[in-house]
């Protein structure tokens, strides 16, 4: 192999098959509540469960694109968690000093305090585990 | 849906968890005798959800019927997903993954309990 060549490991394999399944619950999870909130009763915190529906289409982007091989699936992966780290970060910064524009809880609202933090923890887990397998060389071991 | 059958449920739900966690520790899969075990497992929470949809049409308590179902589908499914998702994978991803799942359950039907009774929304 040439010393210069980047090797990647998928990011479907070894621990990343327990974070793409810890995706896939917040998904559906995200997904859910999203679902029923915005049929049920939007009118009473539009942004909140706006966000909701945001976050549910940022697990399944993330899901899906960590789980697949295909070339441009790490570059989405990335992006993706990005976006859904900004936005537990930003969402819920603002959650707490602008509690009056969350009436009603998101998924990203106190940083996930209502999911025991895991949203907060599990974009730096995906990016560390992208960073991890994108290595070059030693990604293999 | 507040007896002692979804006790029993949970129960079950955290002997599974157990099982996997001790398997998490020594490093591998138990393999076929896990997978039964879920199947087990699966039996026992397609009756709790059968009962809880059964008294979900059947009773006059006015309570959140749509998110209620919601949860007792998620309780039916999620199991199942993950041994499709382990399906053949003896890792220790494999068991940490069934340790969630098994320990979710519990928290997951007390939700559907908390909905049941009133003292949780969406």
């Amino acid at each position: 192999m040439a010393p210069n060549q980047t090797v990647s490991r998928s990011t479907a394999a070894g621990f990343g098959r327990f974070l793409i399944a810890i995706y896939a619950l917040f998904a559906i999870a995200a997904t859910s509540r999203s679902v029923v909130q915005i049929a049920t009763k939007f009118h009473e915190a539009p942004v909140a469960y706006a966000l909701s529906s945001v976050s549910a289409v940022v697990y399944i982007i993330a899901t899906l694109s960590l789980a697949t091989s295909k070339a441009h699936s790490r570059q989405l992966a990335t992006v993706t968690i990005i976006f859904e780290l900004v936005g537990v970060l930003v969402v819920g910064t603002l959650s707490l000093v602008m509690p009056d524009a969350f009436p009603q809880a998101s998924v990203w609202s106190g940083f996930g305090s209502g999911y025991g933090f895991i949203p907060l923890i599990l974009p730096i887990l995906g990016l560390w585990w992208l960073w991890r397998t994108g290595r070059n060389g030693d990604a293999e071991h | 849906m507040t007896g002692l059958y979804a006790d029993v449920v949970m129960c079950v739900s955290l002997v599974m968890a157990v099982w996997a966690l001790v398997d998490l520790i020594r490093g591998r899969s138990s393999g076929r005798p896990f997978v039964i075990g879920v199947g087990v497992f699966e039996a026992f929470m397609a009756l709790f959800v059968i009962g809880g949809v059964v008294q979900a049409f059947t009773t006059t308590h006015d309570f959140a019927k749509v998110e209620f179902c919601g949860y007792l589908l998620g309780c039916l499914v999620i199991a199942p997903l993950a041994a499709w998702w382990n399906r053949g994978d003896s890792s220790r991803a494999a068991c940490a993954i069934y340790s969630v799942i098994f320990l979710l359950m519990p928290v997951l039907i007390l939700r559907v309990q908390q909905v049941w009774s009133g003292s949780y929304g969406a």
